[in-house]
């Protein structure tokens, strides 16, 4: 336990992903450390969204090994690694369309009583008080993402940026360790975009760390530490991005990709 | 009295078919699983009461064979029969073990649900075959006639009302929720902690426990059991009264059983019998159940009560889900 908590949050270690003869992932190798937010960039096609499904549990491997807070998670089932705390986003928001927008944070909320079979057996009396602290939970998280006044709102009726902030919420409910995002600033209106970044700026400061896919370079130099370049499968280089603007092979990359 | 039979059956039908659709609509309407294969925990339940009270295959004179041969009293038998529903369930629910689609895992099941029939049609050793059994013991025989038919539907009633409160166990408050979540989207539904497997396994249990209590308080009642009972067709007749109701609404699933199974199904038997054409009625009835599932489906595919959520005020819900 002491060891583990000292690493690195995530390591990734020569992981691959094939399909057919396309490498999508192509052995790559690097860390996420705790606190921070770390990057992963690339152009379109560098196996950035891929990378991160192997890391959520979503997509199987096909090579290498992922550690998640010291232990090996790599043949770990996506709801497994969900309840030991690393969670992700979609690259498209994903919503549970006929619950209202609060259900589909209450639903994310762990250790529910009411889920396990004590729970079903004994009725409402064995989860209410749990239900009741979620409900304020959630309304609380709903004030801070502005939607507040769309809580009984079917989510499949939502805009894609408030469904995207649905899904970051519901992400959150969860008491993450580490959050996956796949280009949470894709689709949102400017003023939105800085609102999220500002959010999640705030929750790196509280402790959460952060492993975030994103085309928008701004957002990403305002946003990460650390910068993991991908291209072609491959890691390219790493740093931070004031330096990864003036390197040659990432200005490549970028134009070529 | 003519009337009054008839009656009976009506209520004893409706009550069966409740229990059956709302199993169903535990499945299919809240949990999203296409279980075609539905009427096959309905046989189970039914087989499993008929051979645990027909007593052994030797008794009547040995004009039907099948397997084991019990005496048991009914309430037991019954439980039985939800067992062996649940059991059944389960097994159909391992189709699911590697997570297909929708629109596989509904034609998997539809051939799962063909598989049964057939095998249990082709072998008389397990259910007597296409014969299938006969004699099963009514639990109210020693009564008079009339007393008896309605301790029948009685009995009927007392097993819908507990199976509406252990359904609502399973379809409201955060177990409702979750596998509301899980239909709507299950690859959403394991990014946030939930085990989809066994969640899948677990309703397709409850489900099955739901049918096979049907099946049990039908074959009880109509002394019979036999492959034509449950064709994969009368699944279908379940999902129509799901869709015209309201999918995932347990009232509105109710009222559709209502206006299904006892308006079109039952009702035609009221029309004129044609001698040169006796099976006619029948036909009607599903051509009509057809039309009616598709024009629902066309112009108001929530049914007839929509699936209401709960609103929040404050902390607590203003309004219970329906
Ligand atoms: N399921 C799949 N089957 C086949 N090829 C895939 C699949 N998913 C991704 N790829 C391919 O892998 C490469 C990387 O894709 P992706 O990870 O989505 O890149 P990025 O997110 O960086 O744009 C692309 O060439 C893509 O076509
Ligand atoms: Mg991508």
């Amino acid at each position: 336990m002491a060891l583990a908590a000292t690493g690195p949050l995530l390591e990734v270690d020569h992981l691959e992903k094939h399909y057919g003869g396309v490498r999508a992932v192509d052995g790559i190798s690097f860390t996420v450390e705790r606190g921070s937010i770390t990057g992963l960039i690339g152009p379109n096609g560098a196996g950035k969204s891929t990378a991160l499904a192997m890391i959520g549990g979503f997509v199987q491997p096909s090579g290498g090994r992922i550690r998640f807070d010291g232990v090996d998670i790599t043949g770990m089932a996506m709801h497994a690694r969900a309840r030991i705390g690393l969670v992700r986003t979609f690259q498209m928001a994903r919503v549970f369309g006929n619950l209202t927008t609060l259900e589909n944070l209450l639903v994310a909320a762990p250790r529910q009583r009411g889920e396990r079979a004590a729970g079903v057996v004994g009725g409402r009396r064995a989860w209410r008080s749990q239900e009741k602290e979620l409900v304020s939970e959630a309304q609380a998280m709903l004030e801070t993402f502005s939607m507040a006044q769309k809580a009984n709102d079917l989510a499949g009726t939502l805009s894609g940026g408030q469904k995207r902030a649905v899904e970051i919420m519901r992400a959150l409910m969860m008491q993450p360790k580490l959050l996956l995002l796949d280009e949470p600033m894709a689709g949102l209106s400017p003023s939105l975009s800085r609102h999220l970044e500002d959010v999640l700026l705030k929750l790196a400061d509280g402790g959460l760390s952060l492993l975030l896919v994103e085309h928008e370079l701004e957002t990403v130099d305002k946003l990460c530490g650390k910068v993991v370049v991908m291209a072609q499968g491959k890691v390219l280089s790493e740093g931070r991005m004031s330096e990864l603007r003036l390197s040659r092979e990432v200005q490549d990359a970028y134009v070529i990709g | 009295m003519a009337w009054e039979y008839y009656l009976v059956v009506m209520l004893v039908y409706l009550g069966t078919d409740l229990l059956a659709v709302w199993g169903l609509n535990l499945e299919f309407g809240v949990a999203g699983i296409a279980n075609l294969a539905y009427i096959v925990v309905v046989a189970a339940g039914a087989y499993a009461y008929a051979i645990v009270t027909l007593g052994p295959s030797s008794g009547n004179g040995g004009f039907q064979t099948y397997i084991g041969g019990f005496t048991l009293p009914f309430p037991l038998a019954l439980l039985v029969g939800a067992a062996a529903g649940a059991l059944v369930g389960t097994l159909i629910g391992l189709t699911g073990l590697k997570r297909l689609r929708q629109d596989y895992q509904g034609v998997a099941m539809l051939v799962v649900s063909l598989m049964v029939t057939t095998i249990v049609s082709a072998d008389i050793g397990l259910f007597n075959g296409t014969a299938g059994l006969a004699l099963i013991p009514n639990p109210f025989s020693n009564l008079d006639p009339d007393t008896a038919r309605w301790a029948y539907v009685a009995l009927v009633a007392v097993c819908c009302l507990i199976g509406f409160v252990v359904l609502r166990r399973f379809t409201t408050g955060p177990m409702g929720r979750t596998l509301r979540a899980m239909r709507d989207d299950d690859t959403a539904a394991s990014a946030a902690g939930k085990d989809v497997v066994r969640l899948r396994l677990v309703v397709q249990a409850v489900g099955g426990a739901f049918g096979g209590l049907s099946g049990a308080l039908l074959a009880g009642f109509i002394g019979g059991w036999s492959p034509s009972a449950w064709a994969y067709i009368e699944t279908l007749a379940f999902l129509s009264c799901i869709i015209v109701g309201g999918r995932g609404s347990d009232l509105g699933v109710s009222l559709g059983t209502l206006i299904i199974a006892v308006l079109l199904l039952q009702g035609v038997q009221f029309l004129p019998q044609i001698a040169s054409s006796p099976g006619l009625s029948e036909d009607f009835g599903w051509i009509i159940l057809g039309a009616a599932t598709i024009a629902f489906i066309w112009f108001r595919p929530q049914g007839v009560l929509k699936e209401r959520r709960p609103r929040y005020r404050g902390e607590s819900p203003s309004k219970l889900p329906g």
